[in-house]
């Protein structure tokens, strides 16, 4: 073609557009956003009369906060009246993260005082605007050192850097479960009908389902699903994959099991005791008591057929299908809403789904950008006080609760009402919910020195959110609570390896690229296997096993293992081989 | 664009004005007799610079180990490294060849279903139907493809799925069959839901250019007695030709960037070996997990068969039909 003419020209330009337009389909972000943080606080405490001269300091929060009212409501005003201090305060906007904004933070050495920075801190800690807090807290923070207690060793960054650069503040400390809201669901009709059997392991839940099945073909002239599973997309993980190590006794770690003796980490799927989980799923499809469309339906495919009231039964975590439990109790069905059970494969197993992962989270650092680190540490200090945390969970005595005459603290039945219909207005007035960040604090279900919870989440509560059928089954199975048929934290030690999804993997190097190929065989190998003719379940799944192999998941479990070790002796302080 | 179109008759004739003097007189006394023309394009010369060659400089990232946190200068350099992991990897081969079966599918029929509506539609009587029936056949295109997704998945249920009720009450299969789990049905299925959803909308252009042929033409070939047929043979069908040729390139050129939002609504785990075309292939392997230089090879390897594709049809076209884009 020749440059000469318009015409070439043109052609250059038609030719550049396609070339871009061809490239530009890749912009595709992906939000991370593990662990979520509310907000709230207020208190009343008595600090030594330190200064209480005031002060601004500056914080970023990587969450969204769009409540948030600049101090000026009521839980706001007491804590700078207490402690003199104001925050000027930033949160991250959209669907939080602060990736960007702290990536910038870090790029430029541009830090506010006090930063609560999820999953970026990373990035602040390696340009070195982190404070190491370890001094601070244990010349300045009494009440911090009383909440973490024995935790402290795992708010320790690294074996190579064993600095305190946060304190964890988005996870309540000694946090207990007052509800289960996983295992195995069963209708309450059909639990009703069957007159309460004994539902403890897969066969006990096959032979309900199966006999519900044979005197009720249909709900409203449509027919029964006996169970069925949703896989769409990483939802495969939570009814089809996890419910393998959850019924055979082993906690959650994702996609890994980590032995706790050698601490050796392994794909769950390679566990013996797994591949039963999946022959019984197997055998349940091959039985016609697995739905069919199981593998191919969309979510919303599955919550309609939730909807419909015509599953029977379902192997899923209560916040896959509450929209659609919803609409049946919208609909007047409660006989249709989910009973849940702890099955396990046989009755040696026992579900671990309670065990704690112990303190593991995100938390709140100070920069060295903070021209009074002391006085800013005392702050957090303060808000970690008895009072301090009555006053973020509760509110302010006398207007947000109450205290009877047994000592008891109360809320108001309009303010309750509030909370719950008029929840915008009512953080934003109140501020409860709005600190809940800034500082560390104990979970739901501990109980401070007056004998009160020190949140506002208590058993009483979940007991008035059941319906009347939930009610009706839990009392047959002698129960106050779904949690009451599990077993409880108590049974299981905490791991000494935290939670697992916050551990950082490698971002260089081949692990993600096995990770991730590792997780496509998952996908595509599972259903293979419980779609199988029963005859040729043992040949598919072995052949699955040696396909993870081969794409290299020894290499990736023995990198992760070192990972392991490598926090157990950081967090516990043990020497680990 | 003025090789377009030189049949007499069609209203799509270039309206750039001839240059009055023979092209050997060279580009800049041209340029200097259509100045102005030139200083009114220079506002989207400057456009397309900016948004289309700028971006071309991330390519650089192709030959790096690309991370968001440094600075251009502190990138590492490797080479080739990117290219060499990707077509070592077996993984993107199969994926090239979803990519090509799916979007050959796609050009073989979602060109020429179009054309056949376009023809037919315009030998309707009665303008009310007609328009009835074009306004409803392009609706499905402001339909976005998630909501696509769940219809073709709900209609080729077993659960009630319409297709199979149908095919069932009319004898012609006696067990449900699960159309969405089978491998081989997905590159079908992905095929016709773009013609159902796309076929009305890129018939407009064809029926833009029907309306621009010259009724005098069908009036003198009646005279001659020729019938219906014969005039879409003869009339129709010669007066779109450019039409239907200048589009028949570009889609060629754009052969091999299918998009992913028809694969990544209708894909389940069990079909995944055939619906996993390049781009979900770059977001899976490149950007969820960090690797953008590896993202980016991706996308260099597309554009540049893009081009070559696009060169290469315009070529033959141009021998063979004397029509082309460039």
């Amino acid at each position: 073609m020749s440059w000469k003419s318009p015409k070439a020209f043109a052609a250059i330009l038609l030719a550049s557009t396609l070339l871009v337009g061809g490239c530009g389909n890749s912009g595709n972000d992906k939000n991370n956003a593990a662990g979520n943080t509310g907000n709230s606080g207020n208190t009343q405490n008595e600090q030594k009369a330190e200064d209480t001269s005031p002060v601004t300091f500056t914080f970023f929060g990587a969450d969204a906060s769009p409540n948030w009212n600049n101090m000026k409501d009521d839980v706001g005003k007491v804590i700078t009246e207490k402690t003199g201090v104001t925050l000027d305060a930033e949160y991250d906007v959209g669907s939080g993260g602060g990736q960007s904004k702290i990536a910038l933070m870090a790029a430029s050495g541009d830090v506010p005082d006090i930063i609560f920075a999820k999953n970026e801190i990373g990035k602040l800690i390696d340009a070195g605007l982190v404070l190491d807090l370890t001094d601070l807290i244990e010349e300045h923070a009494p009440n911090i050192k009383k909440v973490i207690g024995e935790n402290m060793n795992r708010l320790k960054y690294s074996n190579e850097d064993p600095a305190i650069y946060q304190i964890t503040t988005n996870v309540g400390v000694d946090q207990q479960n007052f509800d289960a809201g996983g295992g195995f669901e069963i209708q309450q009709r059909v639990l009703k009908e069957l007159g309460y059997p004994k539902v403890r392991t897969v066969q006990d839940f096959e032979n309900v389902l199966k006999q519900y099945m044979e005197k009720n073909p249909t709900t409203d002239g449509q027919p029964n699903i006996p169970l069925t599973l949703n896989a769409d997309d990483w939802r495969i993980m939570i009814t089809v994959t996890n419910p393998a190590f959850i019924a055979t006794g082993a906690p959650d770690d994702g996609e890994y099991f980590v032995d706790p003796q050698t601490y050796e980490a392994k794909l769950h799927y390679k566990r013996p005791e797994e591949k039963e989980y999946f022959r019984w799923l197997n055998h349940m499809y091959n039985e016609g008591l697995l739905d069919k469309d199981t593998f191919v339906q969309k979510d919303d495919q599955y919550k309609a057929k939730i909807a419909s009231g015509r599953v029977l039964g379902l192997i899923d975590q209560e916040w896959g299908y509450q929209d659609a439990e919803n609409a049946l109790k919208t609909a007047g069905k409660d006989e249709s809403t989910y009973a849940h059970f702890p099955v396990t494969l046989s009755e040696d197993y026992e579900d671990h789904s309670f065990q704690t992962a112990g303190l593991d989270g995100y938390g709140i650092a100070i920069t060295t950008e903070c021209k009074d680190p002391v006085r800013a540490i005392k702050f957090i200090d303060w808000l970690a006080s008895d009072e301090g945390q009555v006053l973020r969970m509760w509110g302010v005595e006398g207007k947000h609760y109450t205290v009877d005459e047994n000592g008891t603290r109360v809320v108001p039945a309009d303010i309750q009402d509030r909370k719950v219909n008029d929840s915008t207005n009512f953080t934003k007035e109140s501020g409860i919910g709005q600190y809940r960040v800034l500082a560390p604090f104990y979970g739901d279900g501990v109980k401070d020195s007056t004998g009160n919870y020190y949140t506002t989440n208590f058993p009483d509560q979940i007991v008035a959110g059941y319906t009347e059928a939930e009610k009706e089954t839990l009392k047959a199975y002698n129960a106050t609570t779904w949690k009451d048929l599990f077993p409880a934290e108590d049974a299981f030690p905490a791991k000494e390896w935290g939670a697992l999804y916050n551990m950082p993997v490698p971002t260089d190097g081949d692990y993600q690229v096995i990770f991730q190929k590792t997780q496509d065989i998952i996908r595509k190998r599972i259903p293979e296997a419980v779609l199988a003719k029963t005859t040729d379940f043992d040949k598919v799944y072995d052949a699955f096993l040696v396909e993870l192999d081969k794409a290299g998941a020894e290499k990736m479990e023995a990198e992760y293992t070192e990972l392991v070790k490598k926090r157990v002796s950081l967090f516990t302080g043990k020497e680990v081989k | 664009m003025e090789t377009l179109s030189e049949k007499p008759g069609t209203r799509n004739v270039s309206v750039t004005p001839k240059p009055p003097k023979k092209r050997k007189q060279g580009m800049w006394q041209s340029i200097v007799q259509q100045k102005y023309l030139y200083l009114m394009s220079l506002p989207f010369v400057i456009w397309l610079f900016v948004f289309n060659y700028l971006p071309i400089w991330g390519w650089t990232m192709a030959f790096q180990n690309y991370k968001p946190s440094k600075s251009f200068s502190e990138q590492k350099w490797v080479g080739m490294k990117n290219f060499v992991d990707l077509f070592q990897d077996e993984r993107f081969y199969l994926v090239l060849r979803n990519t090509l079966a799916m979007s050959l599918m796609g050009l073989i029929f979602g060109f020429i279903v179009p054309i056949f509506f376009a023809v037919f539609l315009n030998e309707l009587r009665g303008s009310i139907f007609k328009r009835t029936v074009q306004t409803v056949s392009y609706l499905p295109h402001f339909v976005s493809w998630v909501v696509v997704g769940g219809i073709i998945t709900k209609m080729l249920s077993i659960d009630g799925g319409i297709v199979n009720e149908l095919l069932l009450s009319l004898h012609i299969i006696n067990e449900p069959i699960q159309f969405m789990a089978e491998g081989k049905w997905f590159w079908g299925i992905v095929t016709a839901s773009d013609i159902w959803k796309e076929t009305g909308w890129n018939a407009i252009i064809y029926l833009a250019a029907i309306t621009g042929i010259d009724k005098e033409l069908y009036e003198a070939s009646r005279v001659d007695g020729a019938g219906r047929f014969r005039q879409i043979w003869n009339i129709t069908l010669p007066g779109i030709r450019t039409t239907i040729s200048v589009l028949l390139i570009m889609s060629i050129g754009h052969l091999i960037g299918i998009g992913f939002e028809k694969q990544f609504q209708l894909q389940n785990a069990l079909v995944k070996d055939y619906s996993e075309v390049l781009d979900l292939y770059a977001l899976n392997y490149g950007i969820n997990i960090s690797r953008f230089s590896y993202g980016t090879a991706i996308s260099m390897f597309t554009s540049v068969v893009s081009i070559i594709l696009l060169l290469t049809a315009n070529g033959i076209m141009k021998k063979t039909t004397k029509e082309s884009i460039m």
